[in-house]
């Protein structure tokens, strides 16, 4: 797995990078189970790459979400801590660093993620959805339900976090 | 503050808090680090182990074959039997995490790929440990009857099989209670959280 990843998979880590990041955001709150969580979906999506065929009718982006998701979800990793990010040292790789996101936020985004940490894994699935603006058809294709099942669980999770922002 | 206006915000990070892009070396140092995905470490265990038995096998028939004692040769034939169940069981165990270890496709059918396989590896280890119990006990009694120095008479032959037979199923009541206890502490807390973000995920007005 250190063969040299192609131009075309950097160019498209370079441009969805952000929404891995706010993939990992959403799923933990602490920086170092946040950055763990980063280097394996960037692993999984290296070695799902070469089977990536582009289609006419289908997004990239959807592709991203599944890996992103399916790995943030599922999440068989061990929750023991160990010092991941060491193996992988150099400048380089520090300036790759986030900053703690948490200093830079809002107050508003801060009670989100509060609201959010207190729903189930899917139901955050949900919300990233909801809150990366996807429509109903690309929300039914990466979470694998009928476009209705999605309607219909998008108006329970969103009453949900209604209810979770209203008691922070 | 309305969820869509927390939604416009979404999307619009503060500057400072935006990582740099991963650079080519970066991304090559983050590669070459092993997952750390459960079933990523069962498949590197499972490799790993299957090596041994292709190891052992030969050795063991090398064994079977030149040994110039009985019992030796006895034992190496065995041995080689067991490495072959072992290489037969890590193959299925291999396939099976291989199946399991791609992420691609939609959540439902990855969540049910993960159960179904974390189902089927429990069931497969359960039957592999228990099927070991009577060839385990099989080579207790040749290992007895051929290192004794006296003469083997029928009667000694009967009564080490029936000593043989009661062990067997004396430790095979525990071994499978055991067993069941050790997946169930292994498998059993991932297994019940992937079923139950399945049952989530299904609820729904069609299901």
């Amino acid at each position: 797995m250190s063969a040299a990843p192609s131009a075309d998979f950097l160019a498209a880590l370079h441009e969805y990078q952000p929404l891995v990041r706010r993939v990992c955001r959403l799923y933990c709150q602490d920086a170092d189970d946040r950055q763990d969580l980063f280097q394996e979906i960037v692993v999984q999506l290296w070695r799902a790459w070469p089977r990536y065929v582009p289609q006419p009718d289908a997004k990239l982006s959807t592709w991203l979400y599944r890996i992103a998701l399916n790995v943030a979800i599922s999440n068989l990793r061990q929750r023991t801590r160990r010092p991941a990010s060491v193996d992988v040292e150099g400048e380089a790789w520090h300036l790759a660093q986030p900053v703690e996101a948490s200093a830079y936020e809002p107050e508003e985004m801060a009670a989100l993620y509060r609201a959010i940490d207190r729903l189930s894994d899917v139901d955050k699935a949900f919300v990233l959805l909801y809150l990366e603006d996807r429509p109903y058809d690309e929300m039914a294709e990466i979470l694998g339900i009928t476009q209705n099942n999605v309607r219909v669980k998008m108006h329970r999770v969103q009453d949900k976090l209604r209810r979770q922002l209203l008691h922070k | 503050m309305e969820l869509d206006d927390l939604r416009r915000q979404w999307r619009q990070p503060e500057p400072a808090s935006m990582p740099a892009p991963l650079s080519a070396a970066a991304l090559q140092q983050l590669l070459a680090r092993q997952s750390d995905d459960v079933v990523a470490k069962l498949r590197r265990n499972a490799q790993l182990e299957m090596a041994i038995n292709y190891a052992l096998l030969p050795l063991s028939l090398g064994v079977a074959w030149l040994a110039p004692v009985l019992w030796v040769r006895l034992w190496g034939g065995l041995l080689g039997l067991i490495a072959l169940v072992c290489i037969f069981y890590f193959h299925r165990k291999v396939g099976l995490l291989k199946s399991m270890s791609n992420p691609a496709g939609d959540l439902r059918a990855y969540l049910l790929r993960l159960t179904t396989g974390l189902r089927s590896l429990i069931r497969f280890y359960y039957r592999f440990t228990l099927a070991m119990v009577p060839l385990v006990c099989l080579l207790m009694g040749i290992m007895t009857l051929t290192s004794t120095t006296k003469a083997v008479t029928p009667t000694k032959i009967w009564i080490i099989s029936a000593v043989l037979v009661a062990l067997c199923a004396v430790i095979y009541l525990p071994t499978a209670h055991i067993t069941k206890r050790y997946l169930h502490w292994l498998y059993g807390q991932h297994l019940d959280r992937l079923e139950g973000q399945l049952r989530e995920l299904n609820d729904g007005p069609e299901a």
